[in-house]
């Protein structure tokens, strides 16, 4: 991997490494990335690319690693107006088959805040498309980039990482789809106000809930957040009339007592023709009578229940991520495979095992033919071999020279795409891309 | 020749179920569509065993009902999996298909037509197809009540729900299934016993023997009607009518069994 200075450095800081503030102070939201190429020589700096998230800014880069981390360090201490210093600090540097391990990790999501979230894939493709479009990812970064995101698809499909919820307000949409299915026939209700009340109607919103309600003790304060869900403000005496229309009730008012009884909804569900009801009580103390749980066709949760199927799943979570780590290790052999058979000598050691392979078979076919003797056939297979090599001598010569300009990797790559050598492969990446 | 068509039909409906079984616990759609393309390719064969029977004997019965049975639930699966987009309706026609066509191929040395075949005639007929067809449609109103007491349950309890439920229909697909079922299966099975009542008359010059199937049909029919009256007039949803749809649904098949095997015996 380090003959042809195409060492994979990965440096950057995250919040497992960084607090808050410095993330904030060393973020690159708007990254120059034809700059910071032009402070390196081609030879120096052959690929880079940028993935700046709230949670993380790293640098991907292939090249002379002794060159490029300071180079980058300083490049970033700069722009940022901060000291290398204090970003040392901070910094994780990988290098080559740990660096890969990292980029598959950061795409499928085990290295984020929350193991499983699904942005981290989209703001890495964001990432790319910039550096495509500054010119910056070639030949190593392209393949790790397409790679990076199979991985992320593959621990996905194969594993349960972000088939659950890790959040209360996103535990609440998914039990909702549970019992209604798709939300788009679903009325919800927000009884009062709060943080988490807020989330879970703005998670039902997202998933496409029909009409949000809004009831309050305050009318005014209902009708603002009746212009921020684009829903509709209802007085609190008329809580009964609405209870009828709603599928899901999110209750969250600084009430003493429960303002839903039981009995009170065992006629709303007659009055609905037994339509399910989903209500979740979000309030301390709680503002739902608990026996309404045992109604038919009534389904309620609390925080505490809530909170319990978060915990769960942030197990179950830690579980699948465990099986994704085997995922991405057997990625990383891969393309440490394609790695080092993207050098010269080996190219060029294949090609001509594979030319003189065919000149045999061919020279064979000929031989039993033509019924020629051993002598004579030993005599063909020569001819044949001595026909390859001459035939690859001019290509093998040419790709010799460019190893000496700085696109000599893309014509490896294209060397090797043209011979057919990563047969398997490369039909292997193109299935899967 | 028959005996191995009809085994290879039960073959491929058994691995088409388990494809699409293993699909749904391993989360592997391709395993899915493999599932419902070798099901379809035993429906297609039981299609061809069925036409022939019907060409050599008159009949389209097959061996016995069940037979008759598991490719009616397996063509109203495709017939509301494409029209309403309803996966899971496939996957439950493929498991009651599966069950009763081994049931009737197993059984088929004890379960044969009682009636002859000369008696046969146009009302037989309609009387058969219309009683497996609301059969059918009962079966599958059947299943999906499992499914929805089952996720019911989980979600009442808040219990853990296991991995494979989140490929589980959501409780309103379940009941909507039930819906339609019913709304279209009531009517079919009324119009099933009114001819065969006609029949009866045609052939015992007589409507009703007081016999033992006739009168269980009855009973079952009287229960329909309740459950056909609950969910349209009142409105009834979720957990009742699950619980009645599957009290409906093993009393035909305790009857049907008992009764058929009871015959046998005599």
């Amino acid at each position: 991997m380090q003959k042809m200075n195409t060492d994979i450095i990965l440096l950057g800081l995250n919040h497992k490494t960084a607090p808050v503030e410095v993330r904030e102070k060393y973020a690159l939201k708007d990254y120059p990335l034809g700059e910071i190429s032009s402070h390196f020589s081609p030879q120096v700096l052959k690929e880079i690319l940028i993935l700046s998230t709230c949670n993380r800014v790293e640098f991907l880069g292939v090249g002379q690693k002794e060159k490029i981390i300071p180079g980058i360090l300083r490049f970033w201490a700069n722009i940022c107006q901060g000291s290398e210093k204090e970003l040392g600090n901070y910094v994780y540097i990988y290098q080559d088959l740990t660096a890969i391990k990292h980029v598959f990790k950061v795409a499928s999501s085990l290295d984020s805040l929350v193991v499983g979230e699904p942005q981290i894939l989209g703001q890495l493709k964001t990432a790319y498309r910039k550096a495509l479009e500054a010119g910056t990812c070639k030949t190593i970064l392209n393949r790790l980039m397409h790679k990076a995101f199979f991985t992320a698809k593959r621990v996905r499909t194969e594993t349960q990482i972000a088939s659950k919820a890790v959040s209360i307000s996103y535990a609440a949409v998914k039990l909702a789809q549970k019992i209604f299915g798709n939300l788009s026939q679903a009325s919800a209700l927000l009884i009062g106000a709060g943080e988490m009340a807020e989330l879970a109607a703005l998670h039902l919103l997202h998933s496409g809930v029909k009409q949000i309600y809004i009831v309050n003790r305050t009318l005014s304060n209902a009708q603002e957040l009746a212009k921020r869900f684009k829903g509709k403000a209802i007085p609190y005496s008329d809580l009964d009339k609405i209870l009828i229309q709603a599928d899901i009730v999110i209750s969250s008012t600084g009430a003493p007592h429960t303002i839903i009884t039981s009995k009170q909804v065992k006629a709303i569900i007659k009055k609905r023709k037994y339509q399910p009801m989903f209500f979740i009580d979000i309030a301390v103390p709680r503002d739902i009578d608990p026996d309404l749980n045992q109604l038919d066709n009534v389904f309620l949760y609390d925080i505490d229940d809530l909170q319990e199927i978060v915990e769960e799943n942030m197990v179950s979570r830690q579980e699948e991520a465990k099986k994704a780590e085997a995922i991405i290790e057997e990625e990383t052999i891969k393309f440490k495979e394609w790695l080092q058979k993207l050098e010269l000598a080996p190219t060029i050691k294949e090609l001509m095992q594979k030319g003189e392979a065919l000149a045999q078979k061919e020279a064979e076919k000929t031989s039993k033919k033509l019924n020629l003797s051993p002598q004579e056939a030993k005599q063909l297979q020569v001819m044949a071999k001595a026909l390859v090599k001459k035939l690859y001598a001019n290509p093998i010569s040419f790709l010799k020279k460019t190893q000496q300009s700085t696109s000599s990797l893309d014509y490896l790559d294209l060397f090797r795409k043209i011979f057919n050598l990563d047969e398997n492969k490369h039909f292997y990446h193109k299935k899967n891309q | 020749m028959k005996f191995y068509l009809s085994l290879m039909a039960g073959l491929l409906y058994c691995a088409g179920w388990i494809k699409i079984l293993l699909g749904y616990i391993r989360h592997k759609n391709k395993l899915k569509h493999l599932g419902q393309m070798t099901a379809i390719l035993g429906f297609g064969l039981h299609t061809l065993i069925l036409g022939l029977s019907m060409q050599k004997s008159g009949t389209f019965m097959g061996q016995n009902y069940f037979e008759l049975l598991s490719w009616t639930i397996l063509l109203l699966s495709l017939l509301i999996w494409i029209g309403k987009k309803l996966n899971f309706v496939f996957f439950l026609g493929t498991s009651m298909s599966f069950f009763f066509y081994t049931s009737g191929f197993l059984l088929s040395y004890k379960l044969k037509h009682s009636i002859a075949h000369q008696t046969i005639n146009f009302w037989f007929s309609l009387h058969i197809f219309s009683l497996s067809l609301s059969l059918s449609l009962l079966a599958l109103a059947f299943g999906s009540s499992l499914i929805y007491l089952y996720m019911e349950h989980k979600i009442k309890t808040k219990s853990k729900l296991p991995s494979f439920s989140r490929e589980m229909p959501s409780l309103t697909t379940c009941d909507r299934l039930n819906h339609l079922a019913i709304v279209w299966g009531f009517p079919i099975f009324s119009f099933s016993l009114l001819s065969g009542f006609i029949w009866a008359s045609l052939v015992w010059a007589k409507l009703f023997k007081w016999d033992l199937k006739e009168i269980l049909a009855l009973v079952i029919w009287s229960f329909f009607a309740y459950l056909f009256h609950q969910r349209l007039a009142l409105g009834w949803k979720g957990k009742k009518i699950a619980k009645l749809t599957i009290f409906i649904f093993i009393l035909f098949l305790v009857s049907f069994i008992g009764i058929s095997y009871l015959k046998n015996l005599t």
